[in-house]
């Protein structure tokens, strides 16, 4: 950057709220109406959308050194399938949005979360195999008072769901030391659909729909 | 420790040093000199390196005269099956002695409280809410005991959670005085420590000029008390500014 911006570490001044908004890394301190730090990183000033009433530019520390993403209700993550059971199915997390996580989270898929119409008649079997990598929603928390470690994961959209799995189809071999497992990617064919393209096996996933 | 010429070498050994100790308080008129030469209202020089332990997602390193502590912090990540569930990250903290820190071997488990300490000292800095479901862990070792552990492995913990990117309300310094007769004695060592008639430790944010824990031990005249603590605030906010460099001097030295 060409502009000298000033390095800060947490707990530094960084405008009077009166004049800033506090963007990612600072926050307000209500007594004396002033903006502080909460990382260490430089200090930034975005200037303010021009059709918002709040005409105040906004004081952000763009971090130097982030924490690993967390995964937030909301968020989209990507998880692979650990464990599949009747009404369940457990996953561990491996990225939140775009960044992969330090240390994976663990993860829950619900019968009534895996998809949108006929939540009762789901068979999980028919929807995961243990290995696949899922695109998945994190359920807000809230509600799942019950569960303190895992989060509750929705695929109940076009757009999740399995977006690769390995096939498990078994090939005679051909020099007689018994049946040879070769994996392949599955292809999806609808969305429940996904095909073994070495032995054209089909097996039934909850596939996503890829937009391209 | 020097073999005599001739004879059969010798396996080491360490040197027992006989150092003169000062007579034992008759009445408390008598003034003590600090054995390292420093004034009384003198600390030790404070060393602080960040980024120690590369598999920590953020660490420090602390040096003050011959106190020496590393803390690593790992996290936000998953609690631990047994936990209740909180709308609020967790912070969980372990102090530990090597068996080699203290003078004598093992006598590091007698300070098992540190552990909660560092954790109360901790908790009011950090902003909780901004991982929630998760923990942050810290864990502080202490490699050479010489006085003053718990400051220094408070101080300590906050460069390292600063490190790891925790979001905080500010930096976190502890400074202790020790009480000797009539004299109050900064961070004290070792030796002073164990003379002591009584100890505060002030634990502050020196930005924000809010103290987030305060211990009193032992006997203090109440004069003395709000001298301590003005004491306190003071080498707080130098600590802090201390800190504060070592941490700029870091972000720069890994931007270039």
């Amino acid at each position: 950057m060409e502009k000298s911006d000033e390095m800060v570490t947490p707990g530094e001044v960084l405008g009077r709220a009166t004049e800033l908004k506090a963007g990612k890394g600072a926050y307000v301190a209500s007594q004396n109406n002033t903006i502080y730090a909460s990382l260490t990183g430089f200090r930034r000033i975005q200037p303010p959308p021009p059709d918002s009433p709040d005409q105040r530019p906004t004081v952000e520390v763009t971090g130097h050194k982030a924490h690993g993403p967390v995964p937030e209700p909301g968020s989209v993550v990507i998880a692979r399938v650990t464990k599949v059971m009747a009404r369940t199915a457990s996953a561990d997390i491996m990225c939140v949005g775009p960044k992969s996580v330090r240390e994976k989270f663990t993860g829950i898929i619900r019968q009534q979360d895996v998809r949108a119409t006929e939540m009762d008649k789901v068979d999980m079997h028919s929807s995961f195999h243990p290995g696949d990598i899922v695109r998945a929603v994190v359920v807000s928390f809230i509600f799942s008072l019950g569960d303190a470690r895992a989060y509750y994961l929705s695929t109940a959209k076009n757009e999740l769901g399995v977006v690769s799995a390995e096939s498990s189809a078994v090939l005679p071999s051909l020099f007689n030391f018994g049946p040879k497992h070769r994996r392949a990617t599955m292809v999806p064919i609808s969305w429940t659909e996904m095909q073994c393209p070495l032995t054209g096996q089909i097996q039934q996933r909850k596939v996503a729909k890829v937009v391209s | 420790m020097a073999a005599k010429p001739g004879s059969a070498p010798t396996t080491y050994s360490p040197n027992l040093v006989q150092k003169t100790r000062p007579p034992i308080f008759k009445d408390n008129d008598l003034d003590w000199v600090r054995p390292d030469g420093r004034g009384f209202h003198q600390c030790r020089p404070a060393f602080f390196r960040t980024g120690a332990v590369n598999s920590a997602s953020g660490s420090a390193y602390a040096e003050l005269g011959n106190t020496k502590v590393i803390v690593s912090v790992f996290g936000p990540r998953e609690s631990k099956k047994a936990m209740m569930y909180s709308d609020t990250g967790r912070l969980n903290c372990n102090v530990s002695y090597t068996t080699f820190g203290t003078p004598v071997r093992g006598q590091g488990s007698d300070h098992k409280e540190f552990s909660s300490m560092l954790h109360k000292a901790l908790e009011g800095a950090i902003m909780l809410e901004t991982f929630p479901k998760t923990t942050v862990d810290v864990f502080a070792l202490v490699l050479e005991s010489g006085g003053s552990d718990l400051p220094v492995v408070i101080s300590c913990a906050s460069l390292a959670l600063a490190d790891a990117g925790i979001m905080m309300y500010d930096l976190v310094a502890a400074v202790s005085v020790a009480c000797l007769g009539k004299n109050l004695v900064i961070d004290p060592i070792l030796e002073e420590e164990s003379y002591q008639d009584g100890s505060l430790m002030l634990t502050c944010m020196p930005s924000r000029y809010e103290v987030t824990q305060l211990t009193f031990t032992g006997e203090w005249p109440t004069p003395d008390i709000n001298e301590a603590m003005q004491l306190c605030l003071d080498a707080c906010n130098k600590l802090g500014k201390v800190m504060r460099a070592c941490l700029k001097e870091a972000a720069s030295a890994s931007q270039e």
